[in-house]
């Protein structure tokens, strides 16, 4: 199966790791990532705070260029570029003065209605066929994921059909216990973690990010996973000074969810570069006997 | 606790309310004041003003103060207010408005590094087609590290630069920080949409 791709600008630059883990996974899970190509960023948080026409024109020129692969349905795993590209693609099809003004500008032109999919959306359907439990073959015990699931992927402003539910999610737990691991329920799975404001308003965001941490510990996780390589990030590398802030005495890796599967395929850790975490993601592996 | 009672502008309210409307594409005046909104916004407590009050700034008028408050500036665009409220108002719609007409008018946002940050990602976005960390943080680094020293705030820059460094360093041990630039070939397309966005 091949199915169209959009890694966006952060799985290029500082969350190359889950670039690396996603090809390695779907390609165990004989899905064939097609990387669209010279793809230009989605604008992401800015665009739309200042410019209301490029937060639609900037994600239509990436589903015109997915459009002229001829695949029926493009992946792209940041909760960010896939919330951005999911509204252009909503806001274009309601407005046809809107697409022609855009698609006068492109060599590849919007046409059609490419199913823009989350990472989730891709994974669960493999969980239902048991595609993945029979790749993933070791169970991953003594895990406890907090499934962080953030703003941007069952939230959105304008009409568009939500995969999950909106207030309590289940697909990355769906996910996690089909590789043997034990998810908590928790209460903090769809807040923001301020990942937008984390260098431009960072009290703000590390506020948000204390109420996320502590609920997480007190539910008795033993660490976080996400989809979102923003909230990844965030998460992982402002943990440390969070905890100081607010006397969070626990820190708890933050995997992706990529990185689950893998390991539960029997990936090499290094390989995914799971040792390259800001907040320390082998050891509770190791802790757990699971590498 | 802020008062309730607002002074409706009649003349201002309605082509203020008009303006909005049609640019956010949210129907105000559906709002009905039951603040499910204010219950979830997760930055409601430190801007004051909540989604509904927001709102209501706007229902009766009051240009001034709807344009000039926290919350335009600090929302976080989580759309927990839209998915919640029952008449299905998205203030994140409404602050994005703001923020663009506050522009417009020339207005000093409230918070210059919020809308520093995100006019530097744009600038950088509108060179390569894509977003290069390193290059998006430069530019804003050094546009508010000018305001604030030409405002004498030495202070503040100096702790913003060791925040930084502090994150770069951490960044290169752990051999996340990407130092090529990445650019998309289409290049000339990407202006054109960002000229186009400049007339509209
Ligand atoms: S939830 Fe909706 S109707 Fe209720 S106060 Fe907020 S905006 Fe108004
Ligand atoms: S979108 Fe903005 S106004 Fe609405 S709840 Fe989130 S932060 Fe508050």
């Amino acid at each position: 199966m091949e199915i169209a791709y959009y890694p966006g600008c952060s799985l290029h630059a500082s969350s190359e790791l889950y670039d690396i883990q996603c090809k390695m996974v779907f390609r165990n899970l004989d899905v064939e990532l097609k990387e669209i190509e010279d793809w230009n960023c989605c604008g992401a948080t800015a665009a739309s705070k200042m410019n209301d026409f490029l937060a639609v024109a900037l994600p239509a020129r990436n589903l015109g260029i997915a459009a002229a692969t001829g695949l029926s349905e493009i992946v792209i795993p940041c909760s960010s570029c896939y919330s951005r590209t999911l509204v252009s693609q909503k806001r274009l099809s309601c407005d046809p003065d809107l697409k022609n003004t855009i698609n006068a500008e492109l060599i590849r032109k919007v046409e059609g209605d490419i199913k823009v999919s989350s990472i989730l959306e891709v994974l669960k359907p493999k969980v239902i066929s048991g595609k993945i439990a029979e790749k993933a073959k070791k169970k991953l015990d003594g895990l406890k994921p907090a499934c962080y699931y953030g703003c941007l992927l069952t939230r959105f402003p304008c009409d568009v059909e939500v995969p999950d539910d909106v207030e309590n999610p289940q697909g990355m737990e769906t996910v996690c216990r089909a590789l043997g691991a034990a998810p908590v329920d928790w209460s903090y799975k769809t807040d923001c973690c301020g990942a937008s404001a984390s260098v431009n308003d960072a009290d703000q965001s590390q506020l948000l990010m204390s109420r996320i941490m502590k609920d997480a510990v007190a539910r008795g996780a033993n660490c976080f996973v996400a989809t979102c390589p923003l909230c990844q990030f965030n998460l992982d590398a402002y943990q440390q000074k969070v905890g100081e802030k607010y006397g969070i005495e626990k820190q708890l890796p933050v995997y992706f969810i990529t990185e689950l599967i893998g390991l539960s395929m029997g990936f090499d850790p290094i390989e995914m570069q799971v040792d390259r975490h800001f907040t320390d993601a082998m050891g509770l592996l190791k802790e757990l006997k699971l590498i | 606790m802020s008062s309730t009672v607002l002074k409706y502008e009649a003349t201002a309210a309605q082509p203020f309310l008009d303006e909005i409307t049609s640019r956010s594409g949210q129907n105000l005046q559906a709002c009905y004041q039951c603040r499910r909104c204010a219950a979830g916004c997760p930055v409601g407590e430190e801007t004051g003003v909540t989604p509904d009050r927001l709102i209501r700034l706007i229902l009766v008028g009051d240009r001034e103060t709807a344009l000039n408050n926290l919350l335009v500036w600090k929302c976080v665009a989580c759309y927990t207010c839209g998915t919640r409220c029952p008449n299905n108002i998205q203030t994140a719609r409404i602050t994005e408005t703001l923020k663009q007409m506050s522009k417009a008018a020339h207005l000093e946002p409230l918070t210059p590094r919020i809308a520093d940050f995100h006019a530097s990602f744009m600038s950088a976005v509108r060179h390569l087609g894509r977003f290069n960390e390193l290059e998006g943080l430069t530019i804003y680094e050094t546009k508010t590290a000018g305001k604030e020293l030409s405002k004498g705030e030495i202070k503040g820059v100096a702790g913003e630069m060791i925040t930084q460094m502090r994150l770069a360093l951490k960044m290169i041990k752990k051999k996340r920080l990407h130092l090529g630039l990445d650019k998309v070939r289409g290049t000339a397309e990407v202006k054109a949409l960002f000229k186009k966005a400049e007339g509209r």
